[in-house]
């Protein structure tokens, strides 16, 4: 093996074992990890990318998992032969990992320096006291502020940019030779996502350790990578530099996925998908690149086609967090605080903020489905708050939104044509079950779907499949305006450019209304014509798309502008 | 229009899945037979079609050993012991049905309403349940029997109106659970009563739990009706029931006539073991969790 590798993984193959048979998650694949170097392992959901990772650690679970092929070398000595207890020994000491989800990943009863120590006690032989100061040591260097008290704090206790942290700081704990990063900053805000990719690269170089980052994330991986590996459906389809993916990518699918992201500096009018790039079955399609280099003109306020729709005028509600003994509150949370917009009919109002800033508690009491503590929503100039249950009922023959889980907001025990016909049946729509099928067919047929597929059961579909049946869901009713509450963010990016392209289509075509909810900047400038930023349950500032991005008024937005990762 | 040209070729919802898993296993579908068995017993018994002698008295044969004639031999009135146990089923079944029945229905109403609507409504049946929750259930039983006499119904009544309560109390935190979630928010975005949001949409998602439940109140209903008989406070006095043969056999057993003891206590512990076993694979093959990729 050539010494500028760290880690040399040949023939790699892993099958599980399913109701349905084998699966193949990874297919012979053959990579290597140069020492003091970032590697990227980029791919969507089921792409493979974390069963390799799981493999270097050997933490396949069996069954149903099996590694059937392959040698994993890690410094000449293949890691699929040693023994349990000599893989422990590398566990944690040598290899060590961090998890996308920090929430999970500490143990609640155990203080954080407890947790730290463990490691340290274990892999270095340190007594208790020598393994505090070290733990101090690294909550210092992963950049929590007064490391010497917070050891002592539970996990409930940190936010979660710091729990990520703290996860970091056990993963270093032991000077590892190769640190393997599954998703570390999906589950966090942009603003901390941006701190954390800093501090991942700072201690890379600190500790000259390898890195393997695993991520959906594009965007991310062009900040951190040197190296990337392009996963697809258990295959790598390609790897090299980053720099030269980025700017040379080969195969169909690498450009695809490059293509489809919406990003702060393009202005496309549609968004490619990853099947204008490929078919099915892997083969390149031609694929004009110049006809997505259509820039999306601003659309201008027309007075007579867009007349405004909705008002809000000083919304607000507030949720009590502490209650007396007598059940008195003593302390609200004000999720909404006053917040006033319009929004004209045909147009797209984004809002976008980071999460707990209010946008969603927002767009539910837009439609009641959460009852506003004051304020006014008046649609068509009809105040929704004050309507009663009957005319609050007609009123949602005009409102609809969609959610963000489509796994989450289908119910799983209804078929999809159960669940399109339902609203229908709620609104009198349609004379007899067959006419409400046809209708629930064209809806099908409408979002893209096939209308052999109605007597389906929700679990069957994929995600972006779902999220397309949460839309024909909504549009039952044929409403005027739908809140998209993260409609996209639950899904891969080729699907989400599928789904945001659906939607324009959509607006076009029935002259909808949106207010698209997303924490997703680059994805609220593609769809949106106005953009709010929300901050504390407050609309900090409010402007035309362009606007907003090319010359941000807000400190807040410009920071969170600033945090996205650029993708080169 | 042409919606259903092919279903698909494998029925893929929940409950397919998990009697294809249930199909699988060896021992859930002996149970399942065992307790088909039982339940095929109770109806030919009460039909009149097979043990029609159970209750044909013969002064001459007391105490007959198992025999050819008399498999399980006879007890104090020369009755056939194995024509009685088998008439026992319909009294244990009919309880277990019907107690079980009623126990579900009462709980899974108010449960449902409390965790629903939250609220008052919510503090009053945690009063309720929590209130009928502290009264023994004997000394309910005990009442009731004086009040109504020891009969089928007072069983069923007493078994229903007390073993509600672990029962609503699930059923309340899974629909606290349930309303919050987004497709029961999608439902009232679309315009659902509240009627449909319970029934229509989430009653289906816990139906499940429903089922696994029944399964276990209904081993202690049968359960219950054995010690309450024992204990007369049971059926009345001449109805077959596995209790009765019991509380008989206190007698029976210092002559040694263990025949009668042996028949209820075999016939309660098979269809005890049947419902156990069973209830573990519904469980396990209803869980959500359970891999099924």
């Amino acid at each position: 093996m050539s010494s500028d590798s760290l880690i040399e993984i040949k023939n790699l193959s892993v099958e599980f074992q399913t109701d349905d048979g084998q699966v193949k998650a990874v297919k012979n694949i053959s990579f290597s990890i140069p020492r003091g170097k970032t590697m990227g392992l980029v791919g969507e959901s089921g792409s493979g990318k974390s069963v390799s990772s799981l493999a270097i650690m050997r933490l396949i679970p069996n069954p149903p998992g099996k590694i059937t092929s392959g040698e994993i070398l890690f410094d000449g000595q293949d890691l699929l032969k040693l023994s349990e207890p000599q893989m422990r020994k590398i566990r944690g000491n040598r290899i060590s990992m961090i998890f996308q989800e920090p929430m999970t990943s500490l143990n609640p009863v155990f203080t954080i320096g407890d947790q730290i120590c463990e490691t340290l006690m274990l892999h270095r032989g340190m007594d208790k006291k020598a393994a505090l100061a070290k733990v101090v040591e690294l909550l210092d260097q992963v950049g929590i502020p007064n490391p010497a008290q917070r050891v002592n704090s539970y996990p409930h206790e940190m936010s979660g940019g710091q729990r990520q942290r703290v996860m970091i700081a056990m993963a270093i704990a032991c000077e590892p030779d190769l640190l393997i990063a599954d998703e570390p900053t999906t589950a966090l805000d942009v603003t901390i996502q941006k701190q954390i990719l800093e501090l991942l690269a700072k201690l890379q170089k600190e500790y000259n350790m390898s890195v393997l980052f695993i991520t959906h994330d594009l965007g991310v991986i062009a900040d951190i990578a040197d190296q990337v590996v392009v996963m697809y459906r258990g295959d790598i389809v390609e790897q090299g530099r980053t720099l030269d993916i980025f700017q040379q990518p080969q195969h169909p699918y690498t450009k695809g996925l490059l293509a489809c992201r919406p990003s702060l500096d393009k202005n496309p009018l549609r968004l490619p998908t990853v099947s204008d790039f490929m078919t099915e079955e892997g083969k390149e399609k031609n694929f004009d690149v110049e006809s997505i280099k259509q820039v999306k003109a601003s659309r201008p306020v027309q007075e007579e086609k867009n007349p405004v729709l909705l008002e809000v005028f000083e919304l607000e509600k507030h949720f009590p967090t502490k209650k007396g003994i007598f059940g008195n509150v003593q302390e609200w949370l004000k999720a909404v605080d006053n917040v006033s917009f319009k929004v004209r009919k045909g147009r797209t109002l984004g809002l976008v903020g980071e999460s707990g800033c209010g946008k969603t508690t927002l767009g539910r009491s837009l439609l009641r489905l959460i009852e506003p503590t004051a304020g006014q929503v008046l649609y068509n100039g009809t105040d929704v708050t004050s309507l009663d249950r009957k005319a609050m009922r007609q009123m949602r023959r005009k409102m609809q939104i969609i959610f963000q889980d489509p796994y989450a907001s289908l119910n799983p025990r209804m078929t999809v044509g159960s669940a399109i016909m339902e609203p229908m049946i709620i609104h009198g729509i349609g004379e007899s079950k067959d006419e409400r099928m046809e209708k629930a067919g064209e809806l099908m047929d409408k979002v893209g779907l096939s209308r052999i597929m109605l007597n389906r059961y929700p679990h069957e579909f994929s995600g972006g499949q779902r999220q397309r049946i949460c839309i024909a869901r909504a549009l039952a009713v044929s409403p005027e305006f739908i809140v998209c509450d993260e409609s996209v963010s639950a899904l891969d990016v080729s699907i989400q450019a599928q789904i945001l392209n659906l939607l324009l289509d959509l607006q076009e075509e029935l002259d909808l209304t949106y207010i698209f909810i997303s924490h997703d900047l680059a994805v609220v400038k593609f769809i949106s014509d106005e953009v709010a930023v929300m901050y504390g349950g407050k609309i900090l500032e409010m402007n035309d798309a362009l606007g907003i991005y090319e010359n941000p008024q807000h400190d807040y937005t410009k920071k969170l502008l600033s945090a996205i990762p650029k993708g080169l | 229009m042409s919606q259903s040209q092919k279903p698909p070729a494998r029925r893929n919802s929940l409950w397919w899945d998990a009697l294809r898993h249930l199909r699988r296993q060896p021992l859930a579908m002996v149970s399942l037979g065992v307790i088909l068995f039982y339940v095929g017993l109770a109806l030919l018994c009460s039909a009149g079609v097979i043990f029609t002698d159970y209750a044909l008295v013969d002064h001459n044969r007391p105490y007959q050993e198992p025999s050819w004639e008399n498999w399980l031999g006879t007890d104090i009135f020369g009755r056939d012991v194995l024509a009685r146990a088998a008439h026992g089923s319909i009294t244990s079944l009919s309880v277990g049905f019907v107690g079980t029945g009623l126990a579900l229905v009462i709980g899974t109403l108010l449960g449902a309403l409390a965790g629903y609507f939250g609220g008052r409504t919510d503090d009053l049946v945690v009063w309720f349940y929590t209130t009928v929750d502290t009264i023994p259930y004997i000394l309910l039983v005990v009442s009731l029997a004086f009040i109504m006499g020891p009969s089928l119904q007072t069983l069923y009544l007493a078994i229903g109106l007390t073993f509600w309560v672990s029962h609503c109390r699930i059923v309340r935190a899974e629909f606290l659970k349930h309303r919050e979630r987004d497709y029961v928010q999608g439902a009232l975005a679309v315009g659902a009563s509240h009627w449909r949001r319970i029934f229509i949409h989430i009653l289906p998602n816990i139906f499940h739990l429903i089922l696994i439940n029944f399964s276990l109140v209904f081993v202690t209903a049968v359960k219950s009706e054995v010690i309450l008989s024992f204990l007369g406070l049971g059926v009345e006095p001449g109805v077959p029931s596995w209790g009765m043969m019991i509380n008989d056999a206190r007698l029976e057993l210092p002559r040694g006539v263990w025949w009668g003891l042996a028949a209820a206590t075999g016939f309660m512990f098979f269809l005890i073991l049947a419902f156990n076993l069973f209830n573990d694979a519904l469980r396990e093959a209803l869980d959500p969790k359970r891999s099924r990729v």
